[in-house]
């Protein structure tokens, strides 16, 4: 009974920080009894879960979230240190393994994802900052014989009397002692290191190649797998010839497992070569029938319905467009993508004496623990997690089909298991971003109020198909079919209820909108789908913020002009705007260039975006991208600085070039040669403008993706006379699709200074 | 039995000559600095110097490299004695996830080697083969600005080649 219990609370906590936009998540503190995984040095002190203190002085941090290079293990490094008193560039950091003091505060999983780890943990790890130094220093003030009140920390040290002690010295004592909770925390005015532009804790193992990630593991008698598996998701085998694969050299094994058929040899390569004979067949799946413009013919189907599921339902539609001067209706299309992190798939297991290990990089440990847990038949506490460096996740690490095949084969063949994916079983085997077919149409009034919105998504749905993929791993205990019960009701829900949070978010907000409606239509053919960088967020601000320019044109009204306006309610996005506004009309584009522009509010933070841009011969140039965000105290502003260029990359990847196509259920795409991924000599230069209000931090790692479709389609439009509506961008397929069009460029530019003559 | 040096030691493999240098470094001189991203050389992940020149080894056979010398980032620098490029890497905090980065740090360092002051235009030119899945892209173009012809004092005191 108490598994279900405990798999239970997990779940709820999971549906919140997952789901998004779900809310039925709470709260119930772990309280474990469970020992820390933490192997203690001879001496030193273990205050609480995340801190271990030797009598040397070295402060290792066991980092509850996982690093994928948004930076974590430096912020939240930086909140604890702050408190502490110690240098964050001194700091010690290990990944932490499975325990319910690690989990995400309120939640209670080990996740990392919505951009939420420096929001969850900014009091929390203060807080423990600040009473693990108040231990010290009562050990301090017994071993010198001085009140507490003579005593100051700064760097580790311990200062009294004029003298400067290592906190090292006092651990012996404060091993005796009782650790207080509550200690009070500094005012932001004392902030030494929160900030402040501190390096990154991981920059020098990540630049000598000593930053250990999951595909770095190597352990005695490791053997390595590659799996086979069907071209058509969900696709079973029919059958495999495997005789030459066995006599291939190094080949130990070649056996089925639930996802296909793995060859097992003593050398990666051996065991890819020998992958490489195997050509099984594969039973019929229901996607095998699909095709990429099957998708985009039923979603147009879907959007004609009226049976769409009601979301957010505001005021009167009728009455608002009866009203309004100026009405436009346009449709946006954005394709399935791969996340393509650059560490493809790959995990580690070994199981030994009833007990397992396993070494992967990965956005849930707790996900991971119960996965190696439910398919080796051990119990959660017999599965240590060794989490690594991620190379990459953007939402991908969290489903986890890796892990589950290396323990199949660890169990199968009794060996411990490096198992790794190739770029193109990352690409056609994964989980994805899902296409999706919006439609908005608008109304600005006669005095320009953007007061009518009626907005409808077609698509799969992104929670339910997550679900799925964790529930195994979140219920270890729980029997198949019941887990299948249950993401059934997930899946039902969203396709019957209510319109998944996650899918729609962000399309039906940010302006001041009096009559408002949101429809969503489930049209899923099955490609399994997950969370992607800024999940709907990466599509809805795309449709959302290029309808907003379309109707600032149609209204007359500058774009910015026209957005201002029409942001009373939202001051913090309203005044990205009007900073990013001011700074625009300062820019002084080369000639031929465009500025467009867009904002967009997500995970808490608000980002406006301005995109230089030419287009010649039908080829789009980015050359410049102002960003200004207000994400509240900026716990690393470089940090942050870093976030946004990477959103803004990684946005304008899926723009220029995102797109995965299904031919036949299939993926067509296999690399980086048909799966393009913006270089060096395509990147713009970016400058980010932080506007830091003092208040407590929101998101970084996703916010900044956003606005960049659209800033850019906006741009476009002024330099092509094209309004782009599908993702990719690509100006001559749009044309002929109709889902674009053109016009005679405006004239009367908007932009000032956009370069048009 | 293929020799060849690596990180300026004499070593020999009977690794099955066609077996990509990548996996043989990897799996069998367990050298893990070098990363696999697309088996295709079309992402620069597993760049290192053969006799100097930055090569995509990925899809190079083992055999290809007979005596012939080898350099990964490991032989690039150390935490404690880095290249020029690495220490650019760090002040700059170039990494997000840091997967890339070792391939990045061979492409840059083999372009310095040849042209240790290169422009705007030559950097792209030769750093345009490494991608940066969580986009780096403009830091590593300051920091290997930064570096520009102090690499070669630098190398110069230190006794050794910018490219090994």
């Amino acid at each position: 009974m108490s598994t279900v219990n405990v798999s239970r609370r997990k779940f709820l906590g999971t549906t919140a920080v997952v789901g998004g936009g779900l809310v039925v998540g709470f709260s119930l503190s772990g309280c474990s009894r469970a020992p820390l995984p933490i192997e203690k040095t001879e001496g030193s002190l273990v205050p609480n879960a995340f801190l271990q203190i030797t009598p040397d002085n070295v402060v290792r941090f066991y980092c509850p979230r996982d690093e994928m290079g948004q930076g974590v293990t430096t912020g939240l490094g930086t909140l604890i240190c702050e408190e502490l008193d110690y240098d964050p560039v001194n700091l010690d950091v290990a990944f932490a393994g499975v325990h319910s003091d690690y989990g995400i505060p309120g939640a209670g999983i080990q996740m990392t994802g919505g951009s939420g780890s420096i929001r969850a943990h900014y009091e929390q790890l203060r807080q423990v900052g600040a009473d693990t130094r108040a231990l010290l220093v009562e050990a301090a003030a017994r071993d010198l014989g001085v009140a507490r009140e003579r005593i100051t920390t700064a760097d580790g040290h311990v200062l009294a009397d004029g003298e400067r002690h290592a906190y090292g010295r006092f651990v012996a004592t404060a091993q005796t002692l009782t650790a207080q909770e509550g200690a009070p925390l500094k005012a932001p005015s004392e902030f030494r290191y929160i900030g402040k532009e501190l390096p990154r804790i991981d920059s020098i193992a990540k630049a000598t190649g000593t930053a250990q990630f999951g595909i770095d593991v190597d352990i005695p008698g490791m053997h390595h797998a590659v799996v086979v598996r069907s071209p058509v998701a969900g696709a079973r085998l029919k059958s495999v010839d495997k005789t030459k694969a066995r006599q291939m050299p190094g080949v130990t094994h070649v056996l089925e497992i639930s996802s296909g058929v793995a060859v097992v040899a003593e050398k990666f390569w051996q065991a890819k070569t020998a992958a490489e004979t195997i050509e099984p067949e594969w039973e019929d799946a229901p996607l095998g029938a699909v095709s990429t413009q099957t998708v985009r013919d039923d979603y147009q189907a879907g959007l004609q319905t009226d049976e769409g599921l009601v979301g957010p339902e505001e005021g009167d539609l009728d009455a608002g467009f009866a009203a309004a001067e100026t009405v436009v209706e346009s449709e946006y299309w954005v394709p399935y993508l791969a996340h393509a992190p650059l560490e493809p798939m790959n995990a580690v297991v070994k199981l030994e004496n009833g007990e397992a290990d396993l070494w992967t990089g990965t956005q849930s440990p707790t996900v991971a623990q119960g996965l190696v847990a439910r398919f080796a038949g051990l119990e959660e506490e017999k599965v240590r997690v060794h989490n690594a460096y991620l190379g990459g996740g953007f939402g991908r690490r969290a489903t986890m089909t890796h892990v589950i095949e290396a323990t199949e084969l660890a169990v199968a063949t009794g060996k411990p298991i490096q198992l790794l994916w190739s770029r193109a079983d990352d690409m056609r085997h994964g989980v994805y971003r899902p296409a999706s077919l919006m439609r908005i149409k608008a109304g600005v009034d006669a005095e320009g109020h953007l007061s009518t919105w009626d907005a409808a998504r077609v698509g799969g749905n992104i929670t339910p198909d997550s679900i799925e993929n964790l529930l195994p791993g979140l219920f270890p205990g729980l029997d198949a079919s019941t887990v299948t019960w249950m993401a059934g009701l997930s899946d039902d829900l969203t396709k019957g209820w209510f319109a998944d949070p996650s899918s729609v978010e962000g399309l039906h907000a940010d302006y001041d909108f009096e009559n408002l409606r949101v429809t969503h239509t489930t049209v899923d053919h099955g490609l399994p789908l997950t969370f992607w960088r800024s999940v709907g967020h990466s599509y809805t601000a795309f449709a959302k913020e290029s309808m907003v320019d379309e109707l600032a044109e149609a209204a007359g009204v500058d774009p910015i002009e026209f957005r201002l306006s029409n942001t009373k309610n939202n001051p913090r996005l309203h005044n990205v705007i009007r900073v990013a506004g001011e700074r625009a009309s300062r820019m002084r584009p080369g000639a031929g260039h465009h500025l467009g522009f867009a904002a967009h509010h997500s995970f808490a933070t608000d980002v406006a975006q301005v995109a230089e841009v030419s287009v010649s011969s039908g080829k789009i140039r980015v050359h410049k991208v102002l960003c200004v965000v207000d994400c509240g105290t900026a716990v690393n502003p470089d940090v942050v600085r870093a976030q946004m260029e990477g959103g803004i990359m990684f946005g304008l990847t899926a723009a220029l070039y995102g797109k995965l196509e299904l031919e036949n259920g299939a993926i067509r795409e296999s690399n980086f040669h048909d799966y393009p991924i913006l270089r060096m000599d395509e990147a713009p230069e970016v400058e980010v403008v932080i506007l830091d209000n003092g208040t407590e931090p929101t998101g970084v790692g996703e916010p900044g993706l956003p606005p960049i479709a659209p800033a850019v389609a906006n741009a476009v439009y002024l330099a092509t006379g094209m309004r782009v509506r599908s993702l990719p961008f690509d100006l001559e397929a749009s044309r002929v699709e109709g889902l674009s069009q053109w016009r005679v460029p405006p004239r009367d530019p908007f932009w000032p200074h956009s370069g048009r003559v | 039995m293929i020799e060849f040096e690596l990180n300026g030691e004499a070593v020999r493999t009977d690794d099955d000559p066609n077996t990509p240098l990548l996996w043989v470094i990897r799996d069998t001189f367990k050298l893990k600095g070098s990363k696999y991203g697309c088996g295709a050389g079309l992402c620069g992940a597993c760049t290192m110097h053969v006799d100097g020149v930055a090569s995509r080894t990925c899809t190079l056979p083992v055999a290809a490299v007979a005596n012939r010398r080898v350099t990964t980032i490991e032989g690039l620098g150390t935490p404690q004695d880095l290249h020029p490029l690495q220490a650019a890497w760090h002040e700059h905090s170039v990494p997000q996830c840091g997967y890339c980065q070792s391939g990045q740090i061979m492409s840059a360092a083999a372009l310095l080697a040849s042209n240790p002051t290169p422009s705007e235009a030559e950097i792209d030119a030769a750093m345009s083969g490494n991608i940066c899945r969580c986009g780096c892209y403009p830091r590593i173009k300051k920091a290997i600005q930064s570096v520009g012809d102090t690499s070669l004092a630098y190398n110069a005191a230190a006794g050794r080649e910018v490219n090994s």
